[in-house]
């Protein structure tokens, strides 16, 4: 590895070192015990990668940060309404969320692709602003058909009164909190090492049949098993484990898959002729419509792809979330913001993101987020600051982001420009 | 450039002549007219005298229907009554389920019904000039009650608003005065000298009882915030409440002291914290986190002060007007009792409720045809009246329709003229705020009173709406980064708090304050966004966010210590909503304020707004404010005639900046509260929606868009507001359309700019 590519590679991903750093500063001045923020960060891992990993596609077909997927989230929002109206429960309750998520996550999606070509180039704010519409079109739902044009039952709307209750249960007979968490839950350090075995298994499989390098194989082995020790030492493996003083930390195992699942499918959609046209599209709409492809059908596609996806990772969000109730009117308000600022924190750009970028994203966001405020409390003495600084960070980092990639498209524009004239020498 | 294209799309289906849309809009038309015409009738009907009569008929009738009414009603309940004595009485009450009870109650109560009817329904009177006579005397009497105590509540809900509206600290006053009421009472006066008017000296106990009231209000209020401050504190400092499991109550005590100082001495709310710990520390032990969340203060929620009636009392003429009453009460009573004599056989409690359902016949408080019609149709049930009631009672009704009829068809008759000339968003909004006038008329809301609210509304907006136009001209486009003007000029109003200053020079100073800090801030902004063309509307919307988050950091470490701006229990950090009744709230809108045909003018806030209008067209006037526009529109051309465009951008921004900290200090003073933190993170949104509402685009704006857009934008919210209110209950219609406008017209103007021309 010589000077140069690893200077490029801390530049490329200086937001990311930098968060590191914040991440481990914070850790340790917040003063919390580690097997809580361990514990934290897991659940919140969990809860929120689905939908973070839905930003990938959008901006592989060069959309930017798709800030509508708060309208998946309310796709998915009213699918769990009307589950909760209709009384089913469990899986078949989760299920039937997810349909409706699906039907009104596409229809939307469409809508969104449609009136996002029309804002080429500005599909950030354009999507962000969108956001902001749909949210009123999603209150006069909620507030004032729901319940009277559209009849609901009165587990979810308020007797007496117009418009659906302020929070809604999932738990109890409503039977949907942990719906799909609690399916199978297994120890933290199981899982892991089940984890390790399957990717070292993998790994010599790959090198028996000729995939990939003896070298690559062996790094691979190496790492996990580098992993898998590092929780032999007690100091490491007692944060996971059960001892007097905390309960093991547990691994939803069905929702872990379907993260798996959807990791797998962003990688292997983008080998099909599809995801072939969703590179195309976003690195250049000119080249690929002269190749033609249908610009603005891929891009429609690709919006509704990320749209369902939200929807489903909101549904996934919300039965794992809190003590199982959820802010009808509020819930699905922060949930653009986050995500993009998670994937953006992770390495991504305006242009390029990848799975492992959205997931490393994700936890190091959400260690600054559960630890901000104790941080701050202790550096200022005032816990109000840390709660401000963790809305600063979402925002700087998007900001942080929109500018680098922007100085970088107006850099290249430049260096593109005499591109151009030597190729007309040519 | 779009335009042309959309004359040459649009010009040939204009020549064809009549298309559908035409057709249909001049069908619309015709039905309108004859709407029209209908609605003259009726209102020639309703002024002649053969109507009124029989409307005085009604009445009459009306009466005497709600007198057997009642009477039915009350013989039907006292069955049902007897009927459950009875079945109470029987052995097997207990053993019989709810339903069969109700079945027999309404059996009894339903024969009671149809032999009191038979007795009493449809009263038979020879002659009714008695009764005739002494309804009119009562409506007499009442109507003067009326207005008197009408106009003695205006007066007592001015003297409210003004007293409400001038006080900051009410625990301040009562601990000046102590329990001394009349020392209180001078204190008042003070402040609202009009209270101490002989006329208004009935007045005076209640007043006293209010700021007893209040004062009491504001220290619960005060501790609440305590309250909810030490918990917040204790949420930081702890973090991990799972250590705290399992303490007995004395030990969590001491250990909460420990780690947050600010508990000592607060033993008051020792249960509450106690019971706040315990909750953490059990939902920590279960895995589970407590969120904390800062609440968002909207940036355009305006608090009006609502007049309280409960201290309401009455004057000593009011106190007589209320015995004539009585005594023209009772003449009709012995009138009705002529008539339906079992009438005293009544209770007096059944009597009370009796008239006041008669009261209402009598005097519905209108003269107005169509409420009368109304209200004397509600009570007897009885429509069957003639078209010559039916056409007077719905007169306005009719013309309110033919109109509405009558706009949209002009609309759509002239679409493609009016669409051209003002755009599709400007012709649809304006024909909404033209029916939101028809809807106010309607639900008889005061157009005048809403036309001062709009004007108001206005001037505060005004200049942070004009602070969009200078970013358009400079070829930046929407500016939502505005909103470091925004704090620039809130440093600035705490800047004059902090020092007590009030009134001009307050106001001035804080102006002057924001305009100062708003320059360096608003060079530096521009520089940015100079190397960011082409995506400057995201930039900035995330540059403004990114920078009100950070001054919410800035709020709470800034150095400022008077008492009265910051947090009570910290010791440090800004409140985030100040108050400046103490200060200068409301000078500019009281500044030469006048009143023309009931409409309250806001004549210095309003004088303001034009004045930096004009002082910004005479700037787009000037060669600086022409080479600024000409970069805009055309960088490259302007830049071959050898003008420097980032310099002009960076002119155009920065100004822009500078007028947003004006903006923010007017908008406070009008509002009567300046709000800090989250609160003017939404501002950028509302000025750009307003700007783009008037017409202009994200490439070119003028000064008539600005106030054209405001005007049109506030007005669709103010009446927007209140028409939600009257026709639905429970509020948050209005949020929603207030929301759905301004995000959609951004929209609108972003499908209109981007599309291909980018890439």
């Amino acid at each position: 590895m010589n000077k140069k590519s690893f200077a490029d590679h801390i530049k490329k991903y200086a937001v990311t070192y930098l968060f590191i750093m914040l991440s481990v500063f914070f850790i340790i001045v917040s003063g919390m015990d580690i097997h809580y923020v361990a514990s934290q960060l897991l659940l919140r891992l969990n809860r929120n990668a689905f939908i973070v990993l839905a930003l990938i596609i959008p901006i592989i077909a060069g959309m930017g940060i798709n800030f509508a997927i708060t309208i998946g989230a309310m796709a998915a929002q009213i699918g769990l309404l009307l589950t909760i109206s209709c009384g089913v429960t469990g899986i078949p309750g989760i299920l039937m969320a997810g349909f409706i998520t699906l039907v009104l996550g596409s229809l939307f999606g469409f809508l969104i692709g449609r009136l996002l070509n029309k804002m080429k180039g500005q599909e950030t704010i354009g999507s962000m602003i969108l956001g902001y519409f749909a949210n009123g079109a999603y209150q006069l739902l909620f507030l004032f058909i729901f319940g009277s044009l559209i009849p609901l039952s009165d587990k979810v709307t308020i007797v007496g009164a117009t418009g659906v209750q302020n929070t809604l249960n999932l738990t109890g007979s409503v039977g949907l909190y942990k719906a799909v968490d609690g399916i199978l839950q297994v120890p933290f350090l199981t899982g892991l090492y089940v984890l390790c075995l399957c990717a070292a298994a993998f790994a010599v499989i790959q090198y028996t049949r000729k995939k990939i390098s003896l070298r690559r194989m062996a790094v691979t082995v190496g790492v996990v098993v580098f992993f898998a020790a590092l929780t032999l030492v007690p100091a490491i493996g007692d944060i996971f484990r059960k001892t007097d003083r905390h309960n093991a930390i547990t691994v939803p195992v069905i929702t872990w898959l379907l993260i798996g699942f959807l990791c797998l499918f962003n990688s292997t959609v983008m080998s099909t002729r599809l995801g072939q046209k969703f590179r195309a599209v976003g690195q250049s709409q000119t080249v690929a419509n002269a190749a033609g492809i249908d610009v603005d059908r891929t891009r429609v596609i690709a919006i509704m792809l990320s749209t369902v996806l939200a929807g489903w990772g909101q549904i996934v969000f919300m039965q794992s979330d809190g003590i199982g109730t959820f802010q009808t009117y509020a819930a699905h308000e922060q949930v653009g913001l986050y995500a993009g600022a998670a994937i953006l924190v992770g390495g991504a750009s305006i242009d390029r993101a990848t799975n492992t970028q959205a997931l490393i994203g994700t936890f190091l966001f959400h260690s600054l987020f559960i630890t901000a405020q104790s941080a701050a409390s202790n550096l200022f003495g005032d816990s109000a600051v840390g709660e401000y600084f963790r809305a600063f960070l979402s925002y700087g980092v998007i900001a942080l982001a929109l500018v680098i990639y922007a100085w970088r498209a107006s850099k290249k524009k430049k260096e593109g420009s005499v591109d151009l004239n030597a190729l007309a020498k040519n | 450039m779009s335009l042309s294209v959309e004359n040459k799309h649009t010009d040939p289906e204009s020549k064809k002549g009549l298309s559908g849309r035409r057709i249909f809009g001049f069908v619309l038309l015709g039905i309108a007219a004859v709407l029209i015409v209908l609605a003259v009738i009726g209102y020639i009907m309703a002024g002649s005298g053969k109507s009124v009569a029989s409307l005085d008929d009604m009445r009459t009738q009306a009466v005497l229907h709600a007198a057997s009414d009642g009477l039915v009603d009350s013989i039907v309940a006292q069955a049902r009554q007897d009927k459950l004595k009875e079945l109470r009485g029987a052995k097997d009450f207990r053993s019989r389920g709810q339903d069969a009870i109700n079945a027999e109650l309404d059996a009894a109560g339903d024969a009671a019904r149809a032999e009191a009817e038979a007795l009493y329904a449809n009263p038979t009177v020879e002659d009714r000039t008695g009764l005739f006579n002494s309804i009119e005397s009562l409506e007499s009497a009442l109507r003067a009650f009326g207005t008197l105590k009408e106009s003695e509540r205006g007066r007592y809900s001015e003297l409210y608003v003004k007293l409400v509206d001038s006080i900051g600290d009410w625990t301040d006053l009562t601990g000046k005065a102590g329990d001394d009421d009349e020392k209180l009472f001078s204190l008042l006066t003070d402040i609202v000298p009009e209270l101490g008017n002989a006329d208004n000296a009935h007045l005076k106990p209640a007043f006293i009882r209010l700021c007893r009231d209040m004062s009491d209000k504001e220290h619960a209020r005060e501790e609440a915030e305590i309250r909810s401050g030490l918990v917040s504190a204790m949420a930081g400092a702890v973090g991990d409440f799972s250590a705290l499991e399992g303490l007995d109550d004395d030990a969590l005590w001491e250990e909460l002291i420990r780690k947050v100082p600010e508990i000592e001495g607060n033993e008051r709310f020792r249960d509450d914290l106690l019971a706040e710990a315990k909750r953490r520390a059990a939902a920590a032990a279960s895995g589970e986190t407590v969120e904390e969340t800062v609440k968002d203060e909207g940036a355009d929620t305006v608090y009006e002060t609502q007049t309280d009636y409960t201290y309401f009392a009455a004057s000593d003429q009011l106190k007589k007007l209320e015995e004539d009453n009585e005594a023209a009460f009772g003449a009709l009573w012995g009138e009705l009792v002529t008539v339906i004599p079992d009438l005293n056989n009544l209770s007096s409690k059944l009597q009370k409720s009796m008239r006041t359902s008669i009261e209402d016949i009598v005097w519905p408080g209108s003269d107005d045809f169509a409420t009368r019609y109304a209200t004397y149709t509600g009570e007897t049930g009885d429509k069957g009246i003639g078209f010559s009631m039916k056409l007077p009672a719905s007169a306005e009704k009719l013309l309110v329709g033919g109109i509405a009829l009558m706009l949209l068809g002009l609309v759509l008759v002239g679409w493609n003229f009016l669409t051209s000339r003002f755009g599709v968003p400007r012709t649809i909004i304006t024909l909404f705020f033209l029916y939101l006038c028809l809807a106010a008329v309607l639900y008889d809301i005061s157009l005048p009173m809403m036309m001062g609210d709009i004007l108001v509304r206005m001037g505060m907006y005004g200049i942070l709406v004009l602070a969009m136009m200078p970013g358009i001209q400079s070829g930046i486009g929407l500016n939502m980064g505005m909103t470091i003007g925004c704090i620039a000029g809130l440093l600035g109003v705490v800047m004059s708090l902090q020092f007590n200053m009030t009134g001009f020079p307050g106001l001035i100073f804080a102006c002057l304050v924001g305009m100062v800090v708003a320059v360096p801030l608003g060079i530096a902004y521009s520089k940015l966004l100079n190397r960011m063309k082409g995506s400057e509307m995201t930039i900035s919307t995330y540059v403004g966010f990114s920078f009100v988050a950070l001054m919410c950091i800035g709020w709470m470490m800034l150095p400022f210590n008077n008492p009265k701006i910051i947090w009570l229990l910290s010791g440090h950090g800004l409140r985030v909503t100040h108050s400046l009744l103490n200060s200068y709230a409301h000078i500019l809108d009281g500044f030469l304020a006048f009143e023309v045909l009931g409409v309250k003018v806001p004549t210095g806030l309003l004088l303001v707004f034009l004045l930096c209008c004009f002082v910004m067209w005479l700037f787009s006037r000037s060669r600086t404010g022409i080479a600024m526009t000409a970069a805009g529109s055309n960088p490259r051309f302007a830049e071959a005639s050898g003008i420097s465009v980032d310099r002009m951008r960076t002119i155009g921004t920065t100004l822009s900046t500078v007028i947003a900290a004006v903006g923010i200090v007017i908008y406070s003073q009008a509002f009567g509260y300046a709000q800090l933190y989250n609160a003017p993170r939404q501002l950028g949104f509302i000025a750009a929606s307003a700007i783009l509402i008037g017409g202009a685009t994200v490439r070119k704006a003028r000064v008539g868009h600005v106030i054209f857009g405001v005007f049109l934008f506030e007005g669709v919210l103010v009446l927007g507001q209140q028409i939600a209110n009257s026709a639905v209950a429970g509020g948050g219609l209005s949020e929603v359309m207030r929301i759905m406008i301004s995000n959609g017209i951004i929209l609108y103007a972003l499908t209109q700019s981007g599309g291909a021309s980018r890439e």
